[in-house]
């Protein structure tokens, strides 16, 4: 297929691109401000990445925030898809069922969700931290997982499913081999965005966490009140570094492999 | 047996086989609604149960039925409070929906190396705290702030340009915050179209535009409903966007309940906002549903 | 998808599982768990010096709220130690039950404590809470700028409402704040009930609307330090922080009163570890140790004995040690359940003007 991409569309996309990264790179700047506050620069500093690295504190919430985030985007995933797959096969009026259960947990408050989940997991003696966190951090990714899968997966020719159990194929191998790699681009970019979800969550975060974990985005809420100081913009700073060179060396690796075509 | 085509004949022909076909065809479908119904109904029972209960001086809910929150919301400083965040949501979902769109679709057509670095690079800022983005926005928009510097010193203006603490300003931060879920929705969905159909639209001689407005544009619909679902309903529910780039000026739902539960001590009174927020949801998207009705399935209730 | 692809992602998953199972904390040997506002709220610095001193670890859970420690301390009253919350929040924990009564003999060093800042309306036996940390609100002002602007220069509340200074005040967001200063401006008390009086204090708040560039609750410092206020109303440790930024900025006490906030330490009934806790709680109340935590956090040290460790600077500044007379004439928001409701509705009414 020629891809008909013309001079126009690129030049939106790029300066899309740009404003996109406008406010990053702001972030970026300012962690080399000499000011503790945004309201002033004072000059070029690279102190706070210095107190960047001596803060523990910062660090443990960082670990546990990425941690909890890859499980939730691995569960999202699993629970999203699965709930998209199977919503094919059923009646209408379960479809309908499925699709607003889906949209729930997208609706509840925050607050609700976290002061609610708070006494039931309580009631169940379940151990807040890791557990508590995916089990609940998940809950709101899984909608933006089920809503890209489904996008992708309606219209699939069900004929081709039709042949593959006409060849023999059960429907488990049908799914395994038709289905899941042409939903999988789906899957990936909705990991992908639960991962930032579930970065940026604080107030679910605040009630689901034990007495020991803070996760990141709370650490960076609860500065609030003191004013968040630039070494947060570094760590942020280091966290694009990272990811740049994560998506470099896919880059790189890509060119040095055959063209495969969908991800 | 036939999987996916059953699934339209069983719907037909559901009533005629009997209850026990449909169980057989549905019961994959319990244990997600058992899951989901379990952690997503026991908020919603607890916000709609506590709506209709009272507080005591110290905040602690008392269990004695009222409709006086219900009461209180129909009084026009509130009734204005959902007005301005249903339009804000709204706004959003628009300006998402225009701005997204040709990205969506430009970055579907791209070749599939480039293509998957365009989305890497569209999700990555997300990974950075939302905060943090937002006082990005400050530094930028603020009158000694970047934009209105590189401004002055090119000469273009003599008074710094006011962009902060508007409504624009908020509705700006909000979109900006929102719009990768549009943007991943509608790629989602330009990119399992059927590219011989846009080919056979060009051999018939149609123009490029014709072809996006007659075949493309119907074709990505379910994409723009489940964009705007995805954006409409965190934007209602945002409030540190309208705080930190609005200046606290208006007040949104999100503000209120925030407050409310907070140091309002007040705990009925927001769960009865809550419950507004999400009938309005609930409405807008059954119209959603309702007006992009098509015969193809997609994301869509 | 390749097969290679599906192998990277379990080894993935697996080295993130193994690295949860081997970085998990476990209860070994002693530590407290507390609970307070983070941004080194209290300084890690002195938390480190504890724990070497005498092993004990210290979990220090970080929250964005009172309300958030409430219902935690609610939900899982045996799972923390220690809490640091504002005056009206030990009064309503106090209420609740929630909270222990301290058994003083195991804090010896509470005589240190400034009696000002003891026997108030949240705790009046002082059975309940140990003070930490004092701060004050009022306004921070740009003299130069207000006269630029050819206003009066500003000494009490009343003349916020010049009309030079539109566009110019920056505010805390919160309504029983707003609401208060709008009261005091006209003579009357805090957390006013008298319709009469709450109605006038609304008319006079309408008339302020235009004047008010911002509310911002978190750092309104910023507005009078990059111009684009010339006055706000604002807590003391962020007065502090706009002042350092910007010597030009002066406090202004207004003379018709303002309001003091207390933060202290409460233990939870349940607390898991009572004696380390008291150990902390002793530790803290160290003259030394709390001229230090003063001078790192810039709240009011609420430790009479810690006053001849502090420097010269931060003694002599009212911003950072409120002088025992001062303190005396403030005043606490009491009474707010009673006038929450009206003064929010009120408070919505005037910002959606």
């Amino acid at each position: 297929m020629k891809a008909r991409v013309n001079r126009w569309q690129i030049i939106y996309l790029s300066v899309f691109f740009v404003v996109l990264y406008l406010p990053v790179l702001s972030v970026i700047l300012y962690s080399f401000n000499a000011n503790a506050s945004t309201a002033k620069w004072t000059g070029w500093t690279l102190d706070w990445y210095r107190q960047l690295f001596n803060d523990r504190v910062i660090g443990q919430a960082f670990v546990i925030s990425i941690e909890v985030a890859v499980l939730t985007a691995i569960v999202s995933a699993v629970l999203g898809t699965a709930a998209a797959v199977i919503s094919l096969s059923l009646t209408e009026r379960m479809k309908k069922a499925v699709q607003w259960v889906m949209l729930l947990p997208l609706l509840v408050p925050e607050v609700a969700l976290g002061v609610s989940l708070l006494m039931f997991f309580n009631a169940l003696r379940l151990p807040f931290g890791h557990l508590t966190l995916v089990l609940s951090h998940s809950l709101f990714c899984v909608p933006y997982v089920y809503v890209m899968v489904r996008l992708r997966l309606a219209e699939i020719d069900r004929e081709i499913i039709e042949s593959a159990r006409d060849l023999g194929a059960t429907k488990w191998q049908a799914i395994r081999t038709i289905v899941l790699p042409l939903v999988m681009p789906s899957i990936i970019t909705s990991a992908l965005l639960a991962i930032a979800m579930s970065l940026d969550d604080v107030v679910i975060s605040t009630y689901m966490s034990g007495p020991r974990a803070t996760t990141l985005p709370v650490h960076i809420f609860s500065m609030m009140r003191v004013g968040v100081t630039p070494k947060v913009n570094a760590l942020c700073t280091l966290i694009l570094l990272g990811t740049f060179l994560i998506i470099g060396l896919n880059q790189f690796v890509n060119i040095k492999s055959k063209p495969k075509g969908v991800v | 047996m036939k999987g996916g085509i059953s699934a339209k004949a069983g719907g037909a022909g559901g009533a005629k086989r009997g209850g026990l076909e449909a169980l057989r065809q549905n019961v994959l479908a319990f244990p997600i609604l058992a899951w989901f119904g379990l952690f997503v109904g026991i908020p919603m029972v607890y916000v709609v149960v506590v709506s209709f209960l009272t507080r005591d001086d110290l905040g602690n809910i008392v269990w004695q039925f009222t409709l006086d929150n219900y009461r209180r919301i129909a009084d026009p400083v509130y009734l204005r409070i959902f007005a301005n965040s249903f339009l804000l949501a709204f706004l959003t979902g628009v300006v998402t929906l225009l701005v997204g769109y040709p990205v969506a679709y430009t970055t579907a057509r791209l070749e599939p190396k480039r293509r998957n670095l365009a989305i890497g690079l569209i999700i990555l800022p997300f990974w950075i705290s939302s905060l943090l983005r937002t006082y990005g926005w400050v530094i930028l928009l603020g009158n000694w702030g970047i934009i209105n510097n590189v401004l002055t010193a090119l000469g273009l203006i003599d008074q710094p340009l006011q962009l902060m603490y508007k409504f624009g300003t908020t509705l700006v931060g909000t979109a900006y915050m929102l719009i990768p879920f549009m943007i991943i929705a509608i790629y989602n969905s330009v990119d399992k179209l059927d590219k011989s159909l846009l080919e056979a639209s060009y051999d018939l001689g149609a123009g490029r535009w014709q072809t996006f407005f007659k075949i493309v544009l119907p074709l990505t619909i379910p994409g723009i409903a489940g964009g705007f679902t995805l954006v409409f309903i965190p934007a209602l529910g945002l409030y540190f966007i309208s705080d930190l780039l609005g200046g606290g000026q208006t007040v949104f739902l999100g503000n209120l309940i925030h407050t409310l539960v907070n140091r309002g001590r007040n705990r009925p009174l927001a769960a009865a906002f809550s419950v507004g927020m999400i009938v309005m949801v609930i409405l807008v998207v059954a119209i959603c549903s309702r007006v992009t009705r098509s015969k193809r399935e997609g994301f869509l209730l | 998808m390749k097969k290679s692809n599906y192998i990277t992602m379990g080894i993935l998953l697996i080295a993130v599982l193994v690295f949860i199972v081997m970085t998990s904390t476990r209860d070994k040997g002693e530590e407290i768990n507390l609970m307070t506002w983070g941004g080194d709220f209290i300084p890690r610095v002195i938390i480190d010096e504890f724990t070497k001193e005498t092993g004990i670890k210290v979990n220090y859970k970080e929250v964005t709220s009172n309300e958030d420690m409430q219902s935690l301390l609610e939900a899982n009253p045996d799972q923390y130690d220690l809490a640091v919350v504002t005056d009206y929040m030990v009064d309503i924990l106090r209420q609740n039950g929630m909270l222990e009564k301290l058994d003083k003999s195991k804090v010896p060093n509470v005589k240190n404590v400034n009696p000002v800042y003891q026997g108030n309306y949240y705790d009046p036996n002082n059975e309940y809470s140990i003070p930490y940390a004092v701060s004050t609100s009022f306004l921070l002002v740009n003299p130069e700028a207000v006269a630029a602007l050819g206003a009066h220069p500003i000494t009490s509340y009343k003349d916020l409402w010049q009309p030079e200074l539109k566009n110019k005040i920056v505010l805390i967001d919160w309504s029983v704040e707003i609401i208060g200063l709008v009261l005091k401006s006209l003579g009357y008390e805090y957390n006013e009930t008298d319709p009469v009086k709450v109605a006038q204090a609304k008319e006079k708040l309408f008339e302020l609307k235009p004047n008010i560039v911002r509310f911002e609750t978190n750092t309104p410092e910023d507005s009078l330090v990059n111009g684009e206020a010339v006055v706000g109303f604002m807590y003391s440790n962020q007065a502090v922080k706009g002042q350092a930024a910007n010597p030009k900025l002066q406090p202004v006490f207004p003379e018709e009163g303002f309001p003091i906030y207390i933060d202290s330490w409460v233990m939870s009934k349940q607390a898991p570890h009572k004696d380390a806790a008291y150990k902390f709680l002793n530790f803290i109340l160290q003259p030394e140790t709390a001229a230090r935590i003063a001078e790192m956090t810039k709240f009011t040290s609420p430790n009479k004995a810690a006053e001849p460790y502090l420097s010269d600077e931060f003694r002599n500044n009212p911003m950072l040690n409120l002088p025992d007379e001062v303190a005396e004439n403030t005043s606490f928001y009491i009474g707010v359940e009673k006038v929450l409701e009206e003064y929010e509705h009120i408070y919505s009414e005037f910002k959606l003007r």
